[in-house]
């Protein structure tokens, strides 16, 4: 190097080291310039005796590279002794700035230390961060507006249901005050179909409800108590067959069904699985419901019913909400049965299984811990 | 969560007093390492980590606490009303310095003295008010800050090289320097740059040693002079060296000040 090269290297060397690949640099513990070679010189359009016991390093940097020279840079120095990959941009003759990757070794003790410095500009690695860091904010706005918008919908969906449940209310209990009196057949016929049809509306808002409960909020709320699996279904199976004139709906059960559960959330749970088995299966063939408690650590409650195989691409999705089979809109106005059955599986610590296959059916199993 | 995991505390030594050593912006505890021992030996002397520096509770940060030093300030309220014996004495270096003035102001009784290592009040300048800095500069700041945490996020744990005589020591920086979340550093960058705490500083009861360096770029003398004119109670001390970290880079004239400061406020300890 021009100013000070070490005593005994040979011109090659120094010769080498001042055309190097890289700036080469030393400064003393308050970074004053001690030496530096050409190639730093040509980055930065300064000449050598313009830097060498004149300026700092630090002096050649941005105000925000200088802050984080002291409060980043020095102290890392000097608790490890090595500082590496640090990007700094250093302020060009010119004015323009030059974006840098910057190593440092502290050499020496108290008193007599020096400052070891390579660096190389990074232009490209800069542009590039550059995009990357933009990239990122990017993506984090379109996250938040997407989750905003999300949550906006829920909400919504929330709030709409909440205020159509008082009307559909008084239509149940107005549409059964009317039955009261007596009714022409017509009329009979008529009132029942309301009747049916409000309490369809009922259930469904009941569902959207819970939807947006397991959704925004901290999942479906459940008050577990102890109860009797088997009877548990066995109820909400009386009350089905109802809904269902014609249609086979045989319950088998097995074991001890002692188990602590919120017996409501099972009621829906069945109910929801027994409508989709209905709806999806076989009319000619019956939809079996087995409660099963034979294993000491957990129950399980099986909905099955034959049928056409549920199409293996629909599997993975089954349980999340608005997911319904290809041909079921007429069965059905929202796809939220099964991801309502799965939240309550969740809300009881226990969970659903699904197998389906053309020649086996298709069955619906919760396991539910006891 | 205790407080000693939240701020990663390490007490040591015992004496008449507790020093408190509170680190600025930028780095942890482990700024102290030149210094802390050497009180050890005659006080008791608490160590800790802001929250979201080095080896605190990363997930007790809260972006609304620590938007502003308020923040910081009544954690470190919370340090004294658990780790005191005796008279306190706060030690803060950089923008801790005002955090403790802070602190201080809403509750005289919680330190006897305050020991400002390289203050300042507002490091933007402000009419006549010479702070030594621009929005500009701060903003710039946050992009060096944002295109060095790219790499110092995940890769640069490998990237630096132990200490080859204590490498122990390598590793340990390393790691507490690297865990800082970019988020947090940035945020904790914007509130300390953008702080103005000038109005409080003529509400500080306690007295106070204020040690600024005869070159420092962060804080300049002017703004220590500043200091020591609206401190009621204060001793101004100006350290020959360069560079915002005299506790680091000139540990000896740093450690004589104190020392100086505390016989003369009746809170000097029997050397061991």
């Amino acid at each position: 190097m021009p100013h000070g090269g070490k005593r005994g290297a040979s011109p090659e060397a120094l010769a080498l080291l001042d055309e190097a690949a890289c700036g080469l640099l030393q400064t003393s513990d308050d970074g004053t310039f001690l030496r530096v070679n050409r190639t730093f010189c040509q980055w930065v359009g300064r000449a050598a005796d313009e830097l060498v016991g004149r300026q700092r390093f630090q002096d050649l940097l941005t105000a925000g590279g200088r802050i984080f020279h002291q409060t980043h840079w020095s102290p890392l120095l000097h608790m490890q002794g090595t500082v590496s990959e640090v990007k700094l941009e250093i302020v060009h003759s010119d004015g323009t700035r030059v974006p840098m990757v910057v190593n440092a070794i502290l050499r020496g003790s108290e008193g007599q230390i020096v400052h070891e410095i390579a660096a190389y500009v990074a232009r490209d690695r800069d542009k590039y961060e550059r995009e990357l860091l933009l990239a990122r904010k990017e993506a984090s706005r379109l996250h938040t507006e997407a989750k905003d918008r999300a949550l906006f919908a829920e909400q919504m969906i929330g709030i709409v249901s909440h205020d159509l449940r008082n009307p559909v209310t008084a239509i149940v209990l107005a549409t059964e005050l009317l039955g009261l009196d007596e009714l022409s057949p017509a009329q009979d016929v008529a009132a029942t179909g309301i009747l049916r049809a409000a309490k369809r509306a009922n259930r469904l808002i009941g569902d959207l409800l819970d939807f947006t409960q397991a959704r925004v909020g901290e999942g479906l709320s459940c008050v577990p108590e102890a109860c009797d699996l088997h009877e548990v279904a066995s109820e909400a199976l009386e009350e089905l067959r109802l809904s269902y004139p014609g249609r086979a709906l045989p319950h088998v059960h097995t074991g001890d069904g002692r188990c602590s559960a919120d017996a409501r959330r099972l009621v829906q749970l069945v109910g929801n699985l027994v409508s989709n088995a209905m709806n999806h299966g076989h009319p000619d063939t019956p939809v079996t419901v087995t409660t099963n408690g034979t294993r000491g650590d957990a129950l399980t409650l099986a909905v099955h019913n034959d049928g056409a195989a549920i199409p293996p691409t629909l599997l993975p999705r089954l349980f999340e909400p608005m997911t319904r089979g290809t041909k079921a809109s007429n069965v059905r106005s929202v796809g939220l049965g099964l991801f309502i059955v799965r939240e309550i599986a969740r809300a009881h610590g226990g969970e659903m299984a699904v197998r389906s296959d053309a020649s086996a059916g298709t069955t619906f199993t919760l396991t539910l811990p006891r | 969560m205790s407080l000693e995991k939240r701020h990663n505390v390490h007490v040591s030594g015992g004496g008449p007093a507790t020093m408190f050593f509170a680190h600025g912006f930028g780095c942890d505890q482990s700024m102290w390492r030149s210094l802390a021992p050497r009180y050890a030996e005659r006080y008791r002397v608490v160590l800790f980590d802001h929250v979201g520096s080095g080896r605190s509770d990363l997930s007790a940060y809260d972006p609304a606490k620590y938007d502003s030093l308020q923040g910081y300030a009544d954690d470190m309220l919370e340090l004294a009303h658990a780790f005191a014996e005796g008279p306190s004495i706060f030690v803060g270096h950089s923008v801790s310095a005002m955090i403790g003035l802070l602190a201080n102001v809403k509750e005289p009784e919680a330190y006897a003295a305050q020991i400002m290592i390289s203050p300042s009040p507002c490091y933007l300048d402000d009419g006549d008010y010479v702070g030594g800095f621009s929005r500009d500069d701060i903003d710039s700041l946050l992009e060096t800050l944002e295109s060095n945490y790219l790499g110092w996020s995940s890769t640069m744990a490998p990237a630096i090289m132990g200490a080859p005589e204590q490498p122990e020591l390598g590793v340990e920086l390393t790691n507490s320097f690297c865990r800082t979340d970019p988020d947090i550093a940035l945020q904790f960058a914007r509130v300390t740059f953008l702080s103005d705490v000038r109005a409080e500083v003529p509400k500080l009861r306690a007295t106070t040693l204020i040690v600024q360096c005869n070159d420092d770029f962060i804080a300049p003398v002017k703004v220590g002079e500043f200091l020591h004119r609206e401190l009621p109670r204060s001793t101004l001390r100006i350290i020959d060296n360069i560079g915002h970290c005299p506790h680091m880079s000139a540990p000896s004239a740093t450690a004589t000040a104190i020392d100086e400061f505390l016989v003369e406020e009746g809170l000097d300890a029997p050397r061991g």
